[in-house]
């Protein structure tokens, strides 16, 4: 608090040409969402915010659902730093147009996005299978526990926007009549679960999952090539995100899109400047990963994460905000 | 003045080897007898899952006839048979059949379980005192822990699927039981205990006879406690894979369908209400039955 209140008065005296603008900033919300990259990067916005720019930030709990859905009728929280937005589309781009939201950076973390994982022994131990077409004729290399003469597919958790998404290529590729079971994990618990018992025993793998996490790289999970191209964006958004999906046909997986958005209020209440960092900030892949590998080793909160990422980074995070403002946040790391 | 302004905790280091010592000693636990764990729950698995698909497969109109009849045979009331019924045609008629019989088998497993484990733990308790200095904790500890930090070991340990599951409810569910049956028969009159042996009972007639026919009214509010919690675990079960209603009620959740999961949830809270009324309804008629018996 001490060094907030210094922070605070540094800020005031270097500012006071233009006077204001500090206080200008004033209260910001900032989504913390419930897994460790984006609680990682909320963190670091919060340091960023507070020490540079002399915000006050409150972190909010949430998930990619209810924070969406909040941001959009409430205008709370004010940012959502990573948010994943490809089951959003048709509501996001409305709120876009209307304004009542906005996106300031379109890639905050660099080669983010979901797919269909497998560990990196199964495919060392079976050289043929390349592509997911190639791993759907195998079920048997992939028992399912209740019912082994049948391959487990691990989807996405009930609730989660790429739940349907899971389901409808299960359908697409045929896999039921290929010999598969579609396991629905229940939660991120579950599925992180069953990769660290398959990966553990050195058992074969094959689900939904996405990086950058520290889970894919501890137990070096590789997101598989499909085999088949992306097909076209109007059957992926009409058809295979929805619940009734008639036909549905093979196609890779969507192009992951990671937004920052944030909400009207503060673009219009808060400091340009702060704004202006958001858009700037984005997360090179290795950094991220690193960031994330170091969270699970020592069992890093994000906040312990983002001191870190702070203290060893500064290369990377003083591009993403002026001089003045690196300076503080210099001085408040001391 | 340092020792006031601040807490001698452990250093950062040393707490961090501490969380990962503890970690590295149960992964290394779990690659060498996760195996073996697994296999000793195979039979109890393959029993769930032919369980559910029996219960799956049966056309609709038995299952309820059996579900009236079972009731009937529990309850011997009228009503308590028609709410079944009339419960369980909405329930169907809302398009939830299949998840409530997912349910319906894995809570009649999980009480039954905790019930035949229960009872018995109960009465071994209530005849040492040290016995119940040991449990008394453990039982506080399985109510009160939030149900997140045994399910990630276990799911280490098991996979997700049933077993986990049924682990889950049951270390949440077994408490009531356990610690109702003991007080039960602690309860039971002194006096009445110095009669049965005035008479010349032996310990297993004491017991059998007396002491639990006598603690009957609280064993059976156990029964019905271990039934609602059971049923209340049934959607923290559906976060590792238990398939059933609480898996449309995460969805429901996360998606703020809010209809979805009134239903669901609500079908949850008609299963408990049928189950609860028929074992209560039996718990009485089996006092009558047993204290007519003495009376006689």
């Amino acid at each position: 608090m001490n060094k907030f209140v210094k922070g605070l008065a540094l800020a005031g005296v270097a500012t006071a040409m233009s006077q204001g603008a500090v206080a200008a900033c004033g209260d910001v919300s900032i989504a913390e969402m419930n897994w460790a990259s984006a609680e990682f990067m909320a963190n670091v916005d919060k340091i960023i915010l507070e020490e540079g720019y002399g915000c006050t930030v409150e972190l909010i709990p949430g998930a990619t659902m209810t924070t969406f859905a909040s941001m959009n009728t409430k205008g709370v929280p004010d940012v959502a730093p990573e948010l994943w937005t490809n089951s959003l589309t048709a509501p996001l781009s409305a709120a876009l147009a209307e304004g009542s939201l906005h996106k300031l950076n379109g890639m905050p973390i660099i080669g983010a996005g979901e797919g269909w994982f497998a560990p990196g022994f199964t495919l060392e131990n079976h050289p043929e299978l390349k592509t997911v077409l190639d791993i759907i004729e195998h079920p048997e290399l992939f028992p399912s526990k209740e019912d082994p003469s049948k391959g487990a597919f691990f989807g996405c958790p009930a609730g989660w926007g790429c739940q349907l998404t899971n389901n409808n290529l299960f359908r697409a590729f045929d896999m039921e009549a290929k010999g598969w079971v579609l396991v629905d994990p229940g939660s991120a618990a579950g599925l992180d679960g069953s990769i660290a018992k398959a990966a553990d025993r050195g058992n074969n793998w094959l689900g939904y999952y996405w990086s950058p996490t520290a889970l894919a790289g501890k137990y070096g999970l590789v997101k598989l090539d499909w085999g088949v191209p992306f097909g076209d964006k109007d059957h992926w958004d009409n058809c295979l995100t929805q619940a009734e999906c008639a036909d549905p046909k093979p196609t890779s997986w969507n192009f992951s899109e990671v937004n920052t958005i944030v909400t009207d209020s503060f673009m219009k209440n808060n400091d340009p400047k702060a704004a202006a960092y958001f858009g700037k900030r984005v997360f090179p892949a290795a950094a991220m990963g690193e960031m994330l590998v170091y969270m699970g080793d020592n069992q890093a909160s994000g906040g312990d994460a983002a001191m870190e990422f702070m203290l060893e980074y500064e290369h990377v995070w003083s591009e993403w905000v002026g001089v003045q403002a690196a300076n503080l946040i210099k001085k408040s790391l001391n | 003045m340092e020792l006031f302004d601040k807490f001698p905790a452990m250093g950062r280091t040393d707490l961090r080897d501490l969380k990962k010592g503890i970690d590295f000693a149960f992964r290394d636990f779990s690659r060498e007898n996760g195996e073996a764990i697994e296999t000793f729950f195979d039979p109890l698995m393959f029993f769930m899952v032919w369980f559910e698909k029996l219960l799956l497969a049966t056309p609709w109109p038995i299952m309820i006839f059996v579900f009236a009849a079972l009731a009937w045979l529990g309850a011997r009331s009228i009503w308590v048979v028609i709410g079944t019924i009339a419960s369980f045609l909405t329930i169907g008629w809302l398009g939830m059949w299949a998840d409530t019989m997912a349910t319906v088998a894995i809570i009649s497993v999980a009480t039954s379980l905790c019930i035949g484990l229960g009872i018995p733990l109960g009465i071994l308790m209530s005849r040492s005192n040290r016995m119940q200095a040991v449990v008394t904790p453990v039982l506080d500890i399985m109510q009160t822990i939030p149900s997140f930090v045994y399910l990630i070991p276990v799911v280490m340990l098991l996979g997700i699927g049933k077993v986990p599951g049924l682990i889950a409810v049951c270390i949440y569910a077994i408490p009531p039981i356990v610690r109702l049956t003991n007080l039960g028969i602690r309860l039971v009159d002194k006096e009445v205990l110095e009669a049965a042996e005035a008479f010349g009972s032996s310990y297993r007639q004491k017991l059998f006879d007396v002491q639990i026919p006598l603690a009957l009214p609280n064993i059976f509010a156990g029964v019905n406690q271990t039934i609602m919690m059971a049923l209340a675990m049934v959607v923290i079960a559906s976060m590792i894979g238990v398939k059933g209603l609480g898996v449309p009620v995460l969805r429901a959740v996360s998606n703020q369908y809010l209809a979805l999961g009134l239903m669901n949830g609500l079908a949850i809270v008609a299963l408990a209400v049928i189950f609860d009324r028929v074992s209560q309804e039996y718990g009485k008629r089996l006092q009558k039955h047993r204290q007519g018996g003495h009376g006689g």
